[in-house]
């Protein structure tokens, strides 16, 4: 007994110390110590798995590989410990005090331009990291994309509480509009024939496509807001189950865009800066739309829909908007996810996507913009992850969201505000230390 | 606790520096060559069969040594990835084969509905794929990095055209094919415009589609019942051929079903029973009464799984035993992938008279091989009896 | 005339599993006012069961040599694989939907998705990825009554499953049972208050409810023989449109917007290129909710939706 306690005593003091030692970084420092690492990976990472006996460099932290040759996860743990952990480690700890001073100097300023520091030091990694291999680059892309898809149907489904599930719908009218654009305009293709413009003009035009797309996704969006006036819950879901199965036929009996055949040979246009600049932005907006009067009465709506009416908020007002604005964001999610495959076909958007997109709503939590970042995130990264593993795969992540459902039903983060100041604040220690 | 973590913690030290890993530092040149087929899915049967006929080859090729390139036997390293008999999963497989494992030459996908994109990917990132089954002209064409396997759709479907009419005497068919899937769309539409220039416009009298998952046909063969038609074609995969032949025969059909290559699984019979006695259908090899290497091939299979191997097994061996040659004739690995994957290219399309046990094979500039197509009768047992031979002109 | 009476043949055995199965998720809904977003997967499994207890059944004739008629072995499987796959039904309330009943709709709706996936993927990774052939119990046998084309599967279909849905109505009309879960329907706070234990009823329903589907599951065997893991995705999604176009929590309601929904894809095949099948089909749905906001048989819901 006694024993223990002295045992335990120095761990807790580590423990301890641990915490108000990463208490005392502000994000900034973190990212520069990410920077650090990735920057020690792009150059020494090579070298580094050589030595340690591995293939090549691994690719998504090793998770691929420790299930199929579990011969090499001591190689991976090393490597893992020697370019990522320890660099962090050695940069945190040294630039601790510069980066509270550059986190006090930025927060002096307006908050965008503190977001673009942080954020293009952020964009620095994710590229290098990206660079060592296209595999990562897609992985990254269809995460980002995930987390645009998971954000605007919370919109719907947490903030104004609707069970909606024509998502995929919506996907696929942004993912066709935008492809039919660039590559009517843009492409020699084998659907529409030679560009009809000159081709260096796509890449400045494709934004306009996506928009486009985001636009076609809400005009069909009205086919199910203008029914959710005199109904909801159950019945708007079977309207919005109904509109899915609508789009899905639509598309595959349209065949002037290849009918189920799909398009395919998309113009190369959603390169890394493109994708992640399109995923600020939609968090960027929707955040604000969240936090706006808008989204208070979207909540009103929700909890108490004769209520919220009684206290003038405009029932159907807000959720037409709503509708529009979530559809929206689908569409252009999916005008990026067609360039990003550079293929699309009707049966991408079927029952099968609407189970992921809610497992990943739902996972992450909903009401909150940080949950629908690590819900997308972590069901991405699980689902690649646990690839080795082939159909049991699809054991696992279901068990795991019903544990998660049983024990946080609302999700893991739900009913959160994402302040971004408050995020990038310094964090100078008063006292403590 | 101290000490457990302590513990652990050199423990995993020690592995690191004992493990036979950390002392094998150079890294060998393998030869990888991907798979992607259906594992799951609507045509799990396909996936096997495909699967099987790797491990058979890989199993040759590990008895050798590795393949001899320039006088180095390289070890050879199979990367089978599942498509679930999706379009898009084929794509993501084929993108992954590509760029994580590096792969020197795909192998796959079976079928058309996702060889055509999958083709693009390969192409697109300048790697060689050989398609063994997928017959939908689009899967190779303007494709330098794209082959197949098998014959054409545009050469099956008059092929069937005119085997109908030369045996039955008939003037007026009807179609029944999956609308969302581009094999069984694809070969109807070639079918019907074949018909149609023999028996002139309007002969195909009914045109009938469905959607992938569905089971219930009534509707549809209700109508082509009463359309007058003679004969039944349907270029379906073999769960749905099946429970159309079935329904066809309670709603009363009673002339003759006629299908396509995509029959030619193992299963067919097996799910379908006696419905599907005596149907004719158009397939790359008939196993019954086979000759020399396909003999051997055939009684290897069965040896080592227990069935007769269907022709998509047939096909990817060939389209391996293919790989095979195509990287031996390379003259030599040089460990830089694009390169090798480049010279594989070159050497694919410079093969000739390529002996394979479905047929000899050269490439058109297209990159697909000329073969000939057999008709297939099932017999009163059940078997794929050889029926007729009919080759391009 | 043949072919419209030929169609109305083929929409009563079509419309019948979806009957069969809307009436599972209309039952959980009238007591727990969630859907059961597993039951298109309990009808799988409940095939499935039907296939192993109907394979039993034929060996133990073969291997004793007794000569037990097929319809005898069709009887047994279907009250076999009723009752067993009642069993799953329970188990998927208790693990999955009871420790929910309070926590956000949705919450439930997802885990039942997930249990769902589950289910199909241990199919898949238990019995292989090869199709089975569901064993011909009865011989086929074809009438021709003027144009029209009956056989004795359709026939026994549209019997067994009128036959399931008038007992069912029977139990909850009539019974002590059925009665309580009427009660539990109208209002779910104050019953328990009454002494009619919740964690009761709501087992009794999914038995009876997961029962039914795979009495579907059988019936479906019959008429499709090939069975596959993901058989019960689509067919569940739709006959979940049918049990709300119903009339959430309308037993009856259910049952006829089932064969509605069947008639209908039938029916927009035959007129309509059949291409177009599903667009047609769910904008004729679409069209009905819009107008009839709350279904065929449902009330204008004023409880608050707890989620």
């Amino acid at each position: 007994m006694r024993n223990r306690t002295t045992t335990s005593a120095p761990a807790a003091g580590f423990r301890s110390r641990l915490r108000q030692f990463t208490a005392s970084v502000p994000l900034i420092g973190w990212l520069l110590g990410i920077f650090g690492a990735v920057l020690a990976e792009y150059f020494l990472g090579d070298l580094v798995s050589y030595y340690l006996g591995l293939p090549k460099i691994p690719v998504l932290f090793g998770l691929l590989t420790v299930l199929k040759k579990p011969l090499l996860i001591p190689g991976i743990l090393g490597y893992l410990v020697l370019v990522y952990a320890i660099p962090v480690v050695i940069i945190v700890r040294i630039m601790q005090k510069p980066a509270n001073r550059l986190a006090e100097f930025l927060a002096g300023k307006r908050v965008t331009i503190a977001a673009l520091v942080h954020l293009s030091l952020f964009y620095g990694a994710l590229h290098l990291w990206a660079d060592i291999s296209d595999y990562r680059l897609l992985v990254l892309k269809l995460t980002m994309i995930a987390i645009m898809l998971t954000l605007s149907i919370n919109v719907i489904n947490g903030y104004m509480g609707e069970f909606s599930c024509s998502h995929p719908g919506f996907m696929a009218l942004g993912a066709y509009t935008a492809s039919t654009i660039t590559l009517l305009l843009f492409a020699n293709d084998k659907q529409f024939g030679p560009a009809l413009l000159p081709e260096a003009l796509g890449f400045y035009f494709f934004p306009l496509a996506l928009v486009a797309g985001g636009i076609a996704a809400a005009v069909g969006a009205l086919v199910i807001a203008i029914p959710s006036f005199r109904t909801r819950g159950d019945y708007l879901a079977i309207i919005s189950l109904a509109f899915l199965f609508i789009v899905k036929s639509i598309i595959e009996n349209l065949e002037f865009v290849g009918g189920p055949r799909g398009m395919s040979s998309q113009p190369d246009y959603a390169n890394l800066p493109m994708v992640f600049t399109v995923m600020v932005l939609c968090i960027w907006i929707i955040n604000n739309f969240v936090r706006s009067t808008m989204g208070k009465a979207l909540n009103a709506v929700r909890d108490n829909e004769l209520a919220a009416d009684a206290m003038t908020v405009d029932t159907r007002r807000t959720k037409i908007i709503t509708f529009l604005f979530g559809a929206f964001w689908a569409g252009v999610a999916g005008g990026l996810f067609a360039h990003v495959l550079r293929y699309v076909n009707p049966g991408s958007f079927g029952i099968q996507r609407l189970a992921e997109i809610l497992a990943m709503v739902y996972f992450g939590g909903l009401n909150s913009v940080t949950g629908s970042i690590v819900g997308a995130v972590s069901i991405n990264v699980l689902s690649e992850a646990l690839r080795p593993l082939e159909i049991y795969k699809w054991i696992i992540i279901p068990l795991l969201l019903i544990l998660v459902m049983l024990y946080r039903p609302t999700g893991l983060i739900a009913f959160t505000e994402f302040k971004p100041r408050e995020l990038m604040r310094p964090k100078t220690t008063k006292g403590g230390e | 606790m101290k000490r457990l973590v302590k513990g652990t913690v050199w423990g995993l030290v020690a592995v690191l520096v004992f493990s036979a890993n950390a002392w094998s530092f150079g890294r060998k040149t393998v030869i990888k060559v991907g798979i992607n087929a259906p594992i799951t899915g609507d045509i799990p049967k396909v996936g096997e069969g495909t699967k099987y006929a790797a491990q058979m080859w890989l199993a040759d090729i590990e008895k050798a040594g590795g393949i001899e390139v320039g006088g180095t036997k390289y070890p050879v390293e199979l990367v089978i990835e599942d498509n679930e008999s999706k379009a898009e999963s084929a794509v993501k497989a084929n993108t992954k084969m590509i760029t994580e494992d590096e792969v020197l030459v795909i192998v796959g996908p079976q079928s058309s509905k996702q060889a055509v994109p999958a083709g693009d990917v390969a192409n697109n990132y300048e790697t060689p794929m050989i398609t063994p089954w997928s017959t939908n002209p689009d899967s190779t064409k303007d494709r330098p990095y794209c082959f197949r396997g098998c014959f054409l759709d545009p050469f099956q479907g008059p092929v069937l055209a005119d085997f109908i009419t030369e045996e039955f005497g008939f003037t007026t068919a009807a179609v029944l094919y999956d609308v969302a899937s581009d094999y069984p769309k694809g070969l109807a539409e070639f079918f019907r415009e074949a018909w149609e220039k023999i028996h002139g416009p309007g002969s195909v009298v009914a045109f009938e589609s469905f959607t992938t998952k569905d089971t219930d046909f009534s509707s549809q063969l209700s109508k082509i019942n009463k359309s007058g038609a003679q004969v039944l074609f349907t270029p379906q995969y073999y769960n749905e051929v099946a429970l159309i032949v079935q329904q066809a025969h309670e709603l009363g059909w009673t002339g003759p079903i006629v299908g396509s290559d995509s029959w030619g699984s193992a299963e067919t019979v097996a799910l379908c029973g006696k419905d599907c006695y005596g149907l004719f259908f158009s397939t790359h090899y008939a196993a019954a009464g086979a000759q020399g290497a396909t003999k051997e091939f055939i009684e290897r299979y069965e040896k080592t799984y227990g069935y007769t191997p269907d022709d998509v097994a047939a096909l990817t061996w060939d389209s391996l035993r293919l790989v095979q040659t195509a990287i031996e004739n390379t003259g030599k690995i040089t460990g830089k992938i694009k390169q090798d994957r480049k010279a594989v290219r070159d050497a694919l399309a410079r093969v000739k008279n390529f002996k394979g046990i479905t047929g000899d094979m050269t490439f058109t500039e297209e990159g697909d091989p000329n073969k000939c197509a057999v008709i297939v009768r099932i017999s009163d047992k059940g078997e794929y009896e050889f029926y007729k031979l009919v080759c391009p002109d | 005339m043949d072919l419209f009476l030929q169609n109305i043949v083929n929409g009563l055995q079509w419309g019948s599993f979806y009957a069969l199965i809307a009436l599972g998720y209309s039952m959980v809904y009238s007591i727990l006012m969630l859907f059961n977003f597993a039951h298109g997967d309990v009808f799988m499994v409940g095939s499935y069961i039907g296939f192993g207890v109907a394979t039993a059944l034929l060996g133990l004739a073969a291997a004793t040599g007794l000569p037990i008629p097929g319809w005898l072995i069709l009887v047994l499987t279907i009250l076999f694989s009723m009752f067993l796959t009642s069993f799953v039904g329970m188990f998927i309330e208790r693990v999955g939907y009871r420790p929910l009943r309070e926590a956000p709709r949705a919450s439930a709706a997802i885990t039942g998705l997930m249990i769902g996936i589950i289910l199909e993927t241990g199919n898949l990774a238990i019995l292989g990825a090869r199709r089975l052939s569901f064993p011909q119990l009865i011989e086929s046998t074809t009438y021709q009554l003027g144009g029209v084309f009956v056989t004795n599967k359709k026939i026994l279909i549209v019997a067994v499953s009128l036959g399931l849905m008038y007992l069912l109505h029977r139990f909850i009309q009539k019974s002590k049972w059925g009665m309580a879960m009427r009660a539990m329907s109208f209002d779910f706070q104050a019953v328990p208050l009454m002494g009619i234990s919740i964690n009761r009823i709501a087992p009794l329903t999914f038995a009876i409810g997961s029962s039914l589907a795979a009495a579907a599951g059988i019936l479906y065997g019959l008429a499709y023989p090939v069975l596959d893991p993901y058989m019960g995705i689509l067919l569940g999604w739709k006959a979940f449109v049918a049990a709300i176009l119903g009339g959430r929590g309308s037993i009856l309601g259910a049952a006829l917007a089932g064969f509605l929904l069947g008639f209908i894809e039938i029916f927009v095949a035959w007129i309509f290129p059949s291409t177009l099948r599903d667009v047609i089909a769910y904008s004729i749905i679409l069209l009905i909710l819009t107008f009839r906001p709350h279904g065929f048989f449902g009330q204008a819901h004023s409880t608050q939706l707890r989620l």
